[in-house]
C-alpha cells in the first residue's frame, strides 16, 4: 500500500511480520500479541520496531512500553469503526507518544482530516490515490471548534485571542 | 438568539463547498453509492421511498423569522411547497433533487443553518426545552449550554464514527419538556445550594428496539467542566460501545451491560484525565459571550392583560384556544403560544411554505423575531404580549394554524412512517388521522384532558411511542400493517417506558381500541387524574381486560 | 411469483422500473414483468450496470400480482412507492395521472 506522510508519498520502512514468521533484520511491525510474548527478544534487536494494534486493542495496555516503538499502526477494519480515533488521542495525549501513528485499512478520503486532528500522521492509502486529493482533503476544513492533538488554534482561542504556545501548556506537552 | 461569528460561518461555508465537491464526484462516478452514502448521510441526505430526503438541523429548536422564511423559500424553490418538522427539532424536505442539494445547503448557510450531523453515527442535533427563556420554572436558559455543546460536537474529530448515533438533550427546568431521560445523554441544569449552576448528566436513555430510561451518571458537574465531562463520556462510549451488533450499539446497551455504577467509575476516571489536559475547560469569557446572545428580549413592563377576559367571553373559539394553547410566561403581560401543527385529520408536523412564511411574519411582529420548534412537532411563539393574542389567533385561524389541542389526544406525534420512510414497516400518519378524526370534538378532548398519543411506523421509534401515555407501533405481519399498543409511557421528568398491552390491531381497529381505552379511563379516573395517573394507579390489567374482552 | 426490477434514479431519487426495452420508466404499468429466475438474474445484472453508469441507485426485485392490468405489488411498501404517499394524493406519481 502507498504511504503518505507530511503531504508526500514516502517509502514504507517497516515490514509487516506475521506472528509465526521468523524475525528478519531491519525495521518491522509486530502485533501486540507477539510483543507481549517476545518483548525481551524484540527489544534486544538492533533495528526500529513498530507495533500494530487492531481496533479493539487499547494502547493503554502497553503503558510505558510505548516509547520503545518507532511507529504504531492503528488498524481500521471498516471505515465505520472509529475506535482508532480515540486510540490516537490517548497515544498522543495520555501516553505522550512522539513517534509515527499510522492508519491502515478501510479509510475514506473524508476521514483523513479527522484522523490527522487526532494525531495520526501517516496514512496507508489505496493504490491510485492522488497526492493532490490528499492535500485537498486535509485543507477542505480550516476552522475547528475542538482542541485536539494537532495543536491547531481552536475557534475558542481565536475568538478570545488566547492561543499561544505558552498559554497552551497542556497541549504543547503532548 | 445565537448569531454566527466569522468562525462559525466559515465552518458551515467550507462544509457546503466540501459537499458540493462530493456531489460532483458522485455524479461523475468518481464515487460510487457505497462510498457516497456515508458522506451524504453526514450531511443529512437520505434516499427514502419516493425520493431523496434532506434533514436540516434546527439547533435546540430555535429559529429566527429570517431562517424560517428561508426554510419556506427552499420548500418552494427546490421541493413541493411544504416540509415536515420532526421530533428531533429538525426539518425534513421530502423531494429534493441530488444535484440541488449543494445549492440548498448554500442557501441555508446564508441564514446560519446547515444539515451537518443530522444523520450518521455522530453527535446529532442538540435538542432542548421549547419554552426556554420564557418559562418561569427554568434556572437558566438551556440554549446557552446547548449552543456550547453544539459547537463542541460539530465535526468532532474523535467522535464522528461512533458505534451508533448519539443524541443529547438539555433542560434547565424541573418540568422536563425535552424528554431528556430518553436520550443518550440528557442534561438537567439546576442551581446548587449556593446558587451556582450544576449539571446533572443522565446517560443511557433511549427508545428504539430496546428502550431504557437514562441513569444519573454525572451529578453536579460544574459549568466550566461540562465539555470535559461530555468528552469523557463520549470517549468511554467510543472505546467500549458495542460494534458487533447494530441493535446493541447505542450507549444505553453499554450502560445496561456494565451497569450504571461501573459506567460512573469509568467516566469519572476519564474525566480526571480530560480535565488534567485542561484544553476543554470552558473560559468564562466564552460562557459570557454566548449568554449575551440569549439575553432576555426587551420586554415591556406590563400587567396581565385586563381585556383578555372580555375577549374570551366574546369569542368561544378564541377562549378555547387560549385555554389550551397558551401557556404562562415568566413576565407579566406576556404569554407563550403553541401553534399546533396537528389540524384534525392532518399530517402531524407538516407545514406549507405559506404557513411558514405567515408564522415568520407573526414572530417578527409579535414575538421578538423568534420561533421555536418543539419535539412534539409544534411551533411556539415564546414571547407574545397578552394584548396581541386575539389578533394573533385571528391570523393563525385564517391560515388553518389555530387548532386548539396542545397536550390533548389529537396533539399526536407521528413519524412519517411507510408513506415516506424507507425503514418503516407500517404507515403512521393514517393512524394519526383516524384517531384525530375520532376525537375531533373539542369538548370531548378537553374532558379527557392531557393525553400524549405517539405513533411510530417501526421499532426505531422516531414517533416516540415508548413514551406515549398511549403508544402505537406499526408492525408488518406478512405484508399487512398491524399496530401494537403500549400504555403508561412518559417522556417527562417522571419518564417511563410504556407496557405492551397485548396482541396488535389491524389498521381499521386502532381508533376503536384507543377509544375503548379512553372510555375506561374516564370511568376509572379519580378527580384530577390524567390518563397517565389513572394508569399508574390501576396498572395495566383493567385496560387489558377492557380492550380484549370483546375479542 | 412474477417480479419487477425497481430502483431510484440517481439524479432526483425518482422511483423507476426496468422496462422490457431496457429503459428505466417512471410508471409501474410500463415495467417489464419478470417471470423466471433467469430473467430476474439478467435484470439484476442490468441494474448493477445502470448503477455503475450513475443512472440509478439500489436496484432490487419485488413481487407483483400479475393478474393483468393494473400491475399490483404484493407489498404495501411497493404500492406506496408506485403511487406516492397515501395521505397526500396530490404528491408523487399518483398526482400525475
Amino acid at each position: 500500500m502507498p504511504l503518505i506522510k507530511n503531504n508526500e508519498f514516502v517509502d514504507n520502512a517497516f515490514r509487516h511480520i506475521a506472528d509465526e514468521e521468523a524475525l528478519p533484520d531491519g525495521a518491522i511491525v509486530v502485533s501486540l500479541k507477539r510483543w507481549h510474548a517476545e518483548r525481551d527478544a524484540l527489544m534486544a534487536r538492533n533495528a526500529p520496531i513498530a507495533l500494530r494494534l487492531s481496533s479493539d486493542q487499547s494502547p493503554e495496555a502497553i503503558g510505558a512500553d510505548v516509547h520503545h516503538f518507532a511507529m504504531i499502526e492503528l488498524e481500521f477494519p471498516k471505515f465505520k469503526d472509529g475506535r482508532g480515533y480515540s486510540w490516537a488521542r490517548l497515544l498522543r495525549q495520555r501516553l505522550n507518544f512522539k513517534g509515527e501513528i499510522r492508519a491502515s485499512g478501510d479509510v475514506l478520503r473524508d476521514q483523513w482530516l479527522f484522523m490527522s486532528r487526532c494525531g495520526i500522521d501517516a496514512f496507508e492509502v489505496d493504490p491510485g490515490t492522488r497526492i493532490e486529493d490528499f492535500r485537498t482533503a486535509l485543507t477542505e476544513q480550516t476552522v475547528f471548534y475542538q482542541p485536539a492533538s494537532d495543536r491547531v488554534a481552536t475557534v475558542l482561542e481565536l475568538r478570545h485571542k488566547t492561543h499561544s504556545s505558552s498559554q497552551r501548556a497542556s497541549v504543547a506537552a503532548e | 438568539m445565537y448569531r454566527y461569528d466569522e468562525f462559525d460561518q466559515k465552518i458551515v461555508d467550507e462544509r457546503v463547498e466540501q459537499f458540493r465537491g462530493q456531489v460532483a464526484r458522485r455524479l461523475t462516478g468518481e464515487l460510487n453509492e457505497d462510498q457516497f452514502k456515508p458522506l451524504r448521510l453526514m450531511n443529512g441526505l437520505y434516499l427514502q421511498l419516493h425520493a431523496y430526503m434532506l434533514r436540516v438541523a434546527i439547533p435546540y429548536g430555535t429559529l429566527s423569522s429570517r431562517q424560517l422564511r428561508m426554510l419556506a423559500h427552499i420548500a418552494r424553490k427546490y421541493d413541493k411547497d411544504y416540509a415536515h418538522f420532526t421530533t428531533r427539532q429538525n426539518l425534513q424536505y421530502n423531494w429534493p433533487k441530488l444535484a440541488d442539494i449543494p445549492d440548498i445547503l448554500a442557501d441555508l448557510a446564508t441564514v446560519e443553518m446547515h444539515a451537518i450531523q443530522t444523520s450518521g453515527n455522530c453527535i446529532r442535533n442538540v435538542t432542548s426545552d421549547h419554552f426556554a427563556g420564557a418559562s418561569a420554572d427554568e434556572v437558566d436558559d438551556p440554549r446557552v449550554w446547548s449552543e456550547i455543546i453544539r459547537q463542541w460536537s460539530t465535526f468532532h474529530p474523535e467522535f464522528s464514527f461512533l458505534p451508533r448515533k448519539f443524541k443529547i438533550a438539555v433542560t434547565a427546568a424541573p418540568k422536563d419538556r425535552a424528554a431528556i431521560k430518553v436520550h443518550d445523554i440528557g442534561i438537567v441544569i439546576r442551581r446548587d445550594a449556593s446558587g451556582t449552576l450544576a449539571f446533572d448528566v443522565y446517560v443511557g436513555g433511549g427508545q428504539g428496539r430496546t428502550p431504557f430510561v437514562a441513569h444519573l451518571i454525572g451529578e453536579g458537574i460544574q459549568a466550566g467542566d461540562l465539555l470535559a465531562y461530555l468528552e469523557a463520556t463520549m470517549r468511554v462510549y467510543n472505546q467500549y460501545g458495542r460494534r458487533d451488533n447494530l441493535y446493541k450499539a447505542r450507549i444505553k446497551i453499554l450502560v445496561h451491560q456494565i451497569g450504571p455504577e461501573e459506567m460512573r467509575k469509568q467516566v469519572a476516571a476519564e474525566f480526571v484525565e480530560v480535565k488534567a489536559q485542561g484544553a476543554l475547560a470552558l473560559p468564562q469569557a466564552e460562557i459570557d459571550r454566548i449568554q449575551a446572545y440569549f439575553a432576555a428580549p426587551a420586554f415591556e413592563t406590563l400587567r396581565d392583560d385586563a381585556l383578555l377576559a372580555q375577549q374570551k367571553a366574546q369569542n368561544k373559539a378564541f377562549a378555547a384556544w387560549h385555554d389550551i394553547n397558551v401557556s404562562p410566561h415568566k413576565m407579566p403581560g406576556y404569554a407563550i403560544v403553541t401553534i399546533s401543527l396537528k389540524p384534525i385529520g392532518g399530517v402531524p408536523g407538516d407545514a406549507s411554505a405559506d404557513q411558514m412564511d405567515l408564522v415568520a411574519d407573526l414572530a417578527e411582529t409579535l414575538s421578538f423575531d423568534e420561533i421555536r420548534v418543539s419535539h412534539e412537532q409544534n411551533l411556539v411563539l415564546a414571547h407574545v404580549k397578552q394584548s396581541d393574542l386575539l389578533v394573533l389567533w385571528q391570523k393563525l385561524d385564517a391560515a388553518g394554524l389555530a387548532t386548539a389541542n396542545y397536550g390533548l389526544i389529537t396533539d399526536i406525534i407521528a413519524c412519517p412512517g411507510l408513506d415516506y420512510c424507507d425503514l418503516a414497516n407500517a404507515r403512521s400518519i393514517n393512524v394519526a388521522q383516524a384517531v384525530s378524526k375520532r376525537f375531533a370534538d373539542l369538548d370531548r378532548q378537553r374532558n379527557i384532558g392531557e393525553l400524549k398519543l405517539k405513533i411510530s411506523g417501526c421499532i426505531n421509534a422516531c414517533g416516540h411511542h415508548h413514551v406515549g401515555h398511549i403508544g402505537v407501533l406499526g408492525v408488518d405481519k406478512k405484508g399487512v400493517e398491524f399496530y401494537q399498543i403500549t400504555l403508561g409511557g412518559s417522556g417527562d421528568e417522571t419518564a417511563s417506558i410504556g407496557d405492551i398491552i397485548g396482541p396488535a390491531f389491524a389498521e381499521n381497529e386502532v381508533a376503536d381500541a384507543v377509544e375503548s381505552l379512553v372510555d375506561l379511563y374516564l370511568n376509572l379516573r379519580q378527580p384530577g387524574e390524567r390518563f397517565l395517573d389513572t394508569y399508574r394507579r390501576t396498572g395495566i390489567q383493567p385496560f387489558r381486560e377492557k380492550l380484549y374482552a370483546a375479542h | 411469483m412474477p417480479q419487477v426490477l425497481t430502483a431510484n434514479r440517481l439524479l432526483d431519487g425518482e422511483v423507476v422500473y426496468l422496462a422490457s426495452d431496457g429503459a428505466w420508466v417512471e410508471e409501474l404499468a410500463s415495467a417489464a414483468v419478470i417471470a423466471t429466475k433467469a430473467e430476474g438474474e439478467a435484470a439484476l445484472v442490468t441494474g448493477i450496470e445502470a448503477e455503475r453508469n450513475q443512472k440509478i441507485v439500489h436496484a432490487y426485485l419485488f413481487e407483483v400480482i400479475d393478474t393483468g392490468v393494473p400491475l399490483r405489488p404484493v407489498k404495501q411498501r411497493e404500492v406506496i412507492r408506485a403511487a406516492g404517499p397515501t395521505v397526500r394524493s396530490d404528491l408523487g406519481k399518483q398526482a400525475r395521472s
